[in-house]
């Protein structure tokens, strides 16, 4: 048994070797459709990635009235806290608000003389809510609007992200889409001519196989060198897309770090290469696979 | 390899079995055409009601016009066709009963050599030869044992290393005879084996031929050729347009 496999490798490789420019043809439309399949999911991770950290900087502010007093606003937290809904709820005070303001217009004369005018601290006080899930905010909006503190309330402050999500969300699943639909034009695209290839192949080894057949091999080991001849150019197919997608990445990493949480594209995929590399190599080996077994059971009568 | 020999085993008792025969069991048939015909698609049949019993060690000569269906009678032996009405028997199992996973076994047991040599050219004799072994899974020092015996006993034992255009037409065919006896077959199957050769290697090749029969092997000799047939001097059918019109068991070639 393993002899026969070792013997229709040592007949693959050499296939694959010998038919040069038909082996190049076939490996390089599979390296297309495989580096689609990368890239589309790649961008897909990196998409993910991306609305995580934007999901995780939504919140809600409530805001209090000026005359509020701090007890009555930490009693307001305490019960927020109590939903399972909510992750966190921060306490900021007047003066923390205006720390903050000042902080974060620091470079703004005009804020800062008009507020130097007013004398008095301007802002409220509130609570910043974070939810688990952002689609349980506006749950919570409607909790807060109707609450026992209500009144206290001066002003909700949600929606301001809600629309950025919303549109993130959809163009990612359009993204996605497009790449799906890519990924499997190129796939039937790449079965077609791995298809060919070995049909080409065994039409050139059709003496051969008529010699195999007429001295009684058995159907395996006419069969088997086509199928490793298939996964031969599926890997050697995902190495080299693998290999492209790694130096585009590391291209276009200049322009589009920010993207990521860690803020370096490239190493984000290195995190994941294993993943997509096995993808690839699943994939590639599948198409390889699938086109030689259905090129032979159409050319080969046995 | 040990579970292909083991499934080896249970073919050959498996085509042996006692429920696929049929009727007259005379052990000495190997090989039994039984109202045998063969047409293809909106052609005239190729074959037509044959009857034919060739016995286990039996020389044979079939001979008739290019077109009367001895190739295909040949090709229904080795079961590359299957018979349109009829069946085939080999050692009174039809021959429709082994499945297309048994049939390389069946194979095995069957030796072919034809007009056009089919070696491989890019392989040397050695190779040529090893390649039917290699096919069949057997391991490399049996082949590097077995190969060159073979060789020697066709007279190439110094020619292994040649490739086949560097050998003349009757070398040439000697190579296909080592090819068809590497598994030690039951029936050598010839079809117009000196097709391509001058007479000096044709006569040649009819006395290797008689020799392996004389060995006990089973030889099925396809031909048009007058001299080969008349060398051979063994039983002689003559096939005209897919039926058998001569059976001489102390042949001379000619048309009845």
């Amino acid at each position: 048994m393993f002899l026969i496999i070792g013997r229709a490798l040592k007949e693959s490789f050499i296939n694959f070797w010998r038919n040069g420019w038909l082996s190049v043809a076939a490996v390089s439309v599979l390296v297309l459709s495989l580096f689609v399949v990368g890239a589309v999911f790649m961008l897909g991770m990196v998409a993910d990635n991306v609305l995580k950290n934007v999901e995780n900087k939504v919140n809600i502010s409530v805001y209090f009235k000026s005359d509020v007093a701090e007890e009555k606003i930490q009693a307001s937290k305490k019960d927020l806290e109590g939903f399972k809904e909510i992750s966190s709820v921060e306490y900021i005070s007047k003066d923390k608000a205006l720390e903050i303001f000042k902080r974060d217009n620091a470079d703004e004369q005009v804020i800062m003389e008009s507020l130097e005018e007013i004398g008095e601290n301007p802002l409220l006080a509130s609570l910043v809510i974070k939810a688990n899930n952002p689609s349980q905010y506006q749950v919570i909006v409607d909790y807060v609007n109707n609450a026992s503190f209500k009144d206290d309330v001066s002003r909700v402050n949600y929606g301001k992200n809600k629309d950025l999500i919303n549109r993130l969300n959809s163009i990612i699943l359009q993204i996605k889409k497009i790449g799906l639909v890519l990924a499997g034009i190129f796939g039937a695209v790449s079965i077609l001519i791995i298809f060919n290839t070995i049909r080409i192949t065994i039409y050139t080894h059709k003496q051969e196989i008529e010699v195999m057949r007429l001295v009684g091999s058995s159907n395996m080991f006419i069969r088997l060198p086509f199928i490793f001849e298939g996964i031969i150019y599926g890997v050697v197919a995902s190495l080299v897309a693998s290999i492209i997608l790694m130096i585009a990445i590391k291209f276009i990493n200049v322009y589009a770090s920010s993207v990521v949480s860690s803020g370096n594209l490239f190493a984000f995929y290195l995190d994941n290469a294993l993943y997509i590399l096995g993808l690839q190599i699943a994939i590639g080996a599948f198409l390889g696979i699938a086109s030689s077994w259905i090129a032979m059971r159409k050319y080969l009568k046995i | 390899m040990k579970k292909e020999r083991k499934i080896k085993i249970e073919e050959t008792e498996d085509m042996n079995e006692e429920k696929y025969s049929r009727e007259s069991k005379d052990p000495s048939v190997l090989i039994r055409f039984d109202h045998v015909s063969k047409f293809f698609k909106d052609d005239k049949d190729v074959l037509s009601d044959i009857n034919l019993e060739i016995k286990r060690g039996e020389f044979i000569s079939i001979v008739g016009h290019s077109g009367a269906g001895k190739s295909t009678l040949l090709k229904l032996i080795y079961a590359e066709e299957m018979p349109t009405v009829g069946s085939v028997y080999f050692d009174e199992v039809s021959l429709d009963m082994i499945s297309r996973r048994k049939m390389p076994y069946h194979r095995r047991r069957i030796g072919t050599i034809f007009q056009d040599f089919k070696l491989l050219p890019k392989k040397t004799v050695f190779e040529n030869v090893a390649y039917a072994m290699e096919a069949c899974g057997a391991p490399k020092n049996e082949i590097l044992e077995d190969v060159p015996q073979i060789l020697d006993i066709v007279g190439l034992g110094d020619k292994m290393e040649k490739f086949p255009h560097e050998l003349s037409g009757g070398e040439q065919q000697k190579v296909v005879l080592a090819r068809a006896l590497i598994h030690k077959p039951l029936v050598i199957a010839a079809d117009e084996p000196t097709g391509n050769l001058d007479p000096v290697s044709s006569i040649e090749m009819v006395k290797l031929l008689l020799e392996i029969n004389k060995l006990g092997t089973t030889v099925i000799l396809a031909s048009h050729d007058r001299e080969v047939v008349n060398k051979a001097a063994k039983r002689v059918i003559v096939l005209d347009h897919g039926k058998i019109i001569c059976d001489d068991a102390k042949g001379k070639y000619k048309m009845c």
